[in-house]
């Protein structure tokens, strides 16, 4: 019977505190946000281009995903505070009261707040978990070109060790063969950036760090250096061309020429 | 009324900000007249005929003879390109470019800057692609223990611009030979040519460090402009 009646209580003050204005109002705000940030947000990960390696699409894929399962709490936080600025503010004349409310905690909406943050962040987790291991280099038949990738200020230069050290200011690489990248820097810390291909990793001074890659797509792309390096780090660019095997082998066979 | 003029004036300071440190930008972005390239006559070419340009440029010990005048500026003491930093070129033409290299030098940190990359022949001097003519003999690169400075030039990727990618290795003059002060009397001479694509913006800058020691000799001249590095104009 005492149940009934605390239920039923409850769900009277329940009933009482979703209609309060306010509420409306920042749902109306947040709902109006959420749609804004699902529809628009996303365009960031497309702005590299469409991707040219299994990599680069986990990388889009996931930056995607991570858009729309933040995109709720990102609005929700905005739209409080937009209320919080606008719909609370002083009126004009009035004076600051002398006592504010008492602040109490709500019991409903913290644990609401917490089992679902905690749900979306363990799920995201696992995704990106998931991710990262799909990007582990995979056992296959096809042998592995090794590129030795160095940095300059400010130009890059590419080295091929197995290929009778051809050398290249353009990254040159066949369609669908593992490429393993030795990358490393002869003055200061650059950052090897294959654009589309989805692949940055730190150029160390006198460090060789590893990355890899393969490529899926033909075409022409942007290598960048993504790490300040100095006068002219903006201008450090260059091309990096995915040809097909036979092309590929031509320009091994032209000593690295066209 | 009083919100009103204090928001107005508020703008009107932040716009002064704005204003002033784009001014500044602008001004201190500002080069000297570039070094013109001056066409003459044609050459045959592997684009075939085209205008053939000559262009001249110099390496110094020192400041005093390039973009900053005869005191040399700010930093007399400092390597420097002349007579200017900034370089027009024709484009779709064939450009013959002398570096007379006046400095002294040591070890190229990256030995593939020892090599000559983007040349093709010059017409006559008995030059293929990929060499340059050094003291009168074609070599396609040099010794990457005695190097004074490199002109290497490339591009931001950008769509529509070709690209242009040349490098060319100045060696050093021998240390005795570069006097306390004045110029050597032997300096290298370095001739090279390149064809250029359709208008556009590039950049050169030398690969041999020869700044202060601030980092691996990357300071100084090498860290400033109109100094070791420079821009190209394609037109």
């Amino acid at each position: 019977m005492s149940n009934s009646v605390e239920t039923q209580q409850q769900s009277s003050k329940f009933a009482e505190w979703i209609k309060r204005p306010y509420l409306r109002h920042v749902l109306l705000i947040w709902i109006g946000l959420t749609i804004l940030l699902e529809f628009f947000g996303p365009v960031q990960a497309r702005l590299m281009g469409a991707p040219a390696s299994e990599s680069m699409k986990a990388i889009e894929d996931t930056m995607t995903l991570f858009t729309y399962a933040a995109a709720p709490v990102a609005a929700l936080v905005i739209a409080v505070v937009l209320y919080s600025i606008v719909g609370w503010r002083q009126p004009k004349g009035a004076g600051p009261s002398d006592e504010s409310p008492a602040i109490r905690t709500n019991g409903p909406v913290t644990t609401v707040w917490v089992i679902v943050s905690s749900l979306l962040c363990v799920f995201l987790l696992i995704w990106g978990l998931g991710e990262m291991n799909s990007l582990a280099p995979k056992a296959t038949s096809a042998k592995p070109l090794v590129i030795d990738v160095i940095g300059n200020q400010w130009a890059w230069n590419f080295k091929y060790p197995d290929n009778g050290n051809i050398e290249s200011n353009q990254l040159v690489m066949p369609v669908d063969q593992p490429v393993i990248f030795h990358v490393s820097s002869v003055d200061v810390v650059h950052s090897f950036w294959l654009v589309q291909l989805g692949v940055k990793v730190d150029a160390n001074p006198f460090r060789v760090t590893l990355a890899h890659v393969t490529p899926t797509t033909l075409g022409r792309f942007d290598v960048r250096c993504a790490e300040l390096c100095g006068l002219y780090h903006a201008h450090m660019q260059t091309d990096a061309l995915v040809l097909s095997p036979s092309d590929f082998n031509q320009w091994i066979a032209n000593g690295g020429h066209a | 009324m009083k919100r009103t003029f204090t928001a107005l004036v508020t703008v009107l300071l932040g716009a002064t900000v704005v204003f002033g440190v784009a001014s500044f930008l602008h001004v201190s972005n500002q080069q000297n007249p570039p070094v013109m390239a001056t066409v003459n006559g044609t050459a045959q070419t592997s684009q075939g005929l085209l205008p053939h340009a000559f262009i001249s440029l110099s390496t110094y010990p020192d400041s005093l003879a390039g973009e900053h005048g005869p005191s040399g500026g700010v930093h007399p003491d400092w390597v420097s390109y002349g007579p200017s930093t900034a370089i027009s070129l024709p484009a779709h033409a064939l450009v013959t470019m002398t570096i007379t290299q006046y400095d002294s030098g040591e070890v190229l940190n990256n030995p593939y800057f020892a090599r000559v990359w983007g040349t093709v022949a010059t017409p006559g001097d008995g030059t293929t692609d990929g060499q340059m003519l050094l003291d009168g003999k074609p070599v396609s690169q040099v010794d990457p223990n005695h190097i004074g400075h490199t002109f290497t030039m490339h591009e931001i990727t950008s769509p529509g611009q070709d690209s242009l990618f040349v490098s060319v290795p100045l060696p050093a003059v021998p240390e005795e030979e570069v006097p306390d002060s004045g110029y050597s009397k032997t300096p290298h001479v370095i001739t090279f040519s390149f064809i250029t694509g359709g208008a556009g913006k590039y950049v050169w800058n030398c690969e041999y460090p020869c700044g202060d020691g601030t980092y691996r000799k990357f300071g100084d001249a090498m860290a400033a402009r109109s100094f070791m590095s420079g821009t190209v104009t394609v037109a």
